[in-house]
């Protein structure tokens, strides 16, 4: 466990310095992502601006939501941004060099590429989480809790990326498939969390978690909800586990290509 | 020849559809919501109208004319251009009729059986059974796809000076994408957000959601000269800057 952590440490610190070898474009997509992500907040500020608060949410908890969505998103395209190319890797037939490794295949996988942009989101949602914290006057419990659920919502956030990439040992096409099947489950994150009640809330925490990633971390840690926190905690490690053991079943569905290459 | 590809390979297609389902679907559930606790009217528009100015968006945006950004970034960055250049077609209008016709076959899908779905699931506001709304609806989609892909056409020319283009694409496209009435009608928008998306760029480039307003009627004309007048300047800005890219390339025989 500890020499596949310093792998995946190594692995990712190797990825930043390639990336920053072009240093004018790096900085450049880190600050042009972090800008790009006020469009999702400026939306749904005018919308509260215009029909007031929406399930008890304010303008503070929509800057919290879309940092807490960013930040997550950001952390998984960085630290584990070859899980979301799964589907180019399995498909083009160059799964072979993972399965060949001596490494886990999984973190292998994970480590083996950094979106640079991501870092952006992070950095964005990193300065939208410190004001949105601020705003609300948030507590040292408060606090607290938030760095407890952001572990989680990355938590989740990873687990259900390896689910929906774990699809594509089973289709010749799988990039399509995947890239839909995201688009559903992130999409609805970056949504006013106040608009999702009754079934539809319902659909968006248990069946396709969005909601896990920003809506219900806001909401508990602008209540004090403990009662959320520990629901999010719980599907977490759930869909964590499920996706390691859908992973792991998928893989035997691969079917090599004979295409060799040698590890970035 | 690009509708025929399309066709044959329908991962596009796929991706498309569920993109209207995940974008377009989730926002009807919530507005949906939000018009009955605000009593059903909210800025003078009810949940049909707002449902299909938002549908209108997503529609627009399967025809990918945004996408013509990355391929002259791609044509630029790979040297295809210098090619491309030396051909006897002009390289700009082969790349705009490239893209309208990778973009029509998804469109078409999307819209048509999307329009039906809509009008099962929440009606068709009264303002678009007209004549006047399908020809004023015709000539404001046209002037839609002119600026887009003016627009685009622009940042992807930016490629010649700037080595990624991406992060101007991104606030450019986000851009539009606000002041377009995606997520939000434009009926919903405050009054200086609105006046923005009125004489800006980027909000003419997306008339087509304004359609569907009973306010359309009185402004259509106004907003007809706002569109022809971008598309005038931005016509003027990308002739000048593709004349000045083109005096940057040099084409080595060989």
């Amino acid at each position: 466990m500890k020499k596949e952590f310093i792998f995946a440490l190594e692995s990712i610190q190797k990825n930043i310095r390639s990336s920053a070898e072009l240093r004018t474009s790096f900085w450049m997509n880190i600050f042009g992502m972090a800008l790009n992500n006020i469009a999702f907040i400026l939306i749904w500020v005018f919308l509260t601006q215009t029909v007031g608060s929406i399930g008890g949410w304010t303008v503070y908890d929509v800057i919290g939501l879309q940092g807490f969505s960013s930040f997550v998103f950001g952390f998984s395209m960085s630290f584990n941004g070859g899980l979301h190319r799964t589907s180019l890797i399995v498909s083009s037939g160059t799964f072979d060099q993972f399965l060949t490794s001596p490494k886990n295949i999984l973190v292998r996988l994970a480590t083996s590429y950094l979106h640079v942009s991501a870092i952006g989101d992070m950095l964005f949602g990193a300065i939208c989480i410190g004001i949105y914290l601020y705003m609300i006057n948030a507590g040292f419990t408060q606090i607290i809790l938030t760095l407890i659920i952001l572990i989680f919502s990355i938590l989740v956030f990873t687990g259900v990326t390896i689910c929906i990439q774990a699809i594509s040992f089973y289709f010749t096409d799988p990039d399509s498939v995947t890239r839909s099947i995201f688009e559903l489950f992130f999409t609805p994150a970056l949504f006013h969390g106040g608009a999702f009640q009754g079934p539809v809330r319902f659909i968006f925490i248990f069946i396709i978690p969005s909601l896990l990633i920003g809506a219900l971390p806001v909401e508990s840690i602008t209540h004090l909800g403990y009662l959320k926190a520990l629901l999010l905690v719980i599907l977490s490690i759930a869909w964590f586990i499920f996706s390691i053991w859908l992973f792991n079943k998928s893989i035997k569905k691969y079917e090599s290509s004979n295409f060799m290459t040698f590890g970035q | 020849m690009m509708i025929r590809d399309r066709m044959a390979y329908p991962g596009r297609l796929i991706v498309d559809t569920f993109g209207i389902v995940a974008r377009c679907g989730v926002l009807l559930f919530l507005y949906q919501y939000i018009f009955k606790i605000k009593g059903g009217q909210i800025n003078g528009i009810n949940f049909t109208t707002a449902s299909w100015s938002m549908f209108l968006y997503f529609s627009f945006m399967t025809l990918r004319l945004r996408d013509i950004s990355s391929f002259i970034m791609q044509d630029i960055k790979s040297g295809t251009i210098e090619i491309l250049l030396a051909k006897p077609i002009n390289y700009l209008l082969y790349r705009i009729w490239w893209q309208i016709g990778a973009g029509v076959y998804p469109f078409l899908v999307v819209s048509f059986f999307g329009s039906i779905l809509l009008a099962f699931l929440v009606g068709v506001p009264s303002t678009m059974l007209s004549l006047f709304f399908l020809l004023s609806f015709s000539l404001t989609f046209i002037f839609s796809i002119i600026i887009s892909v003016l627009i685009y056409s622009l940042i992807g020319l930016l490629a010649f000076w700037i080595e990624d283009i991406k992060p101007l694409f991104w606030i450019v496209d986000k851009t539009v994408m606000v002041l377009g009435g995606s997520y939000l009608p434009v009926a919903l928008f405050p009054p200086l957000m609105y006046q923005i998306a009125l004489w800006s760029p980027f909000g003419a480039a997306q008339f087509i959601t304004h359609t569907v307003y009973t306010t359309w009627r009185f402004d259509y004309l106004k907003m007809f000269g706002i569109q022809i007048l971008w598309i005038v300047i931005l016509t003027g800005i990308v002739s000048i800057v593709f004349r000045r890219a083109h005096k940057k390339v040099s084409v080595n025989g060989g």
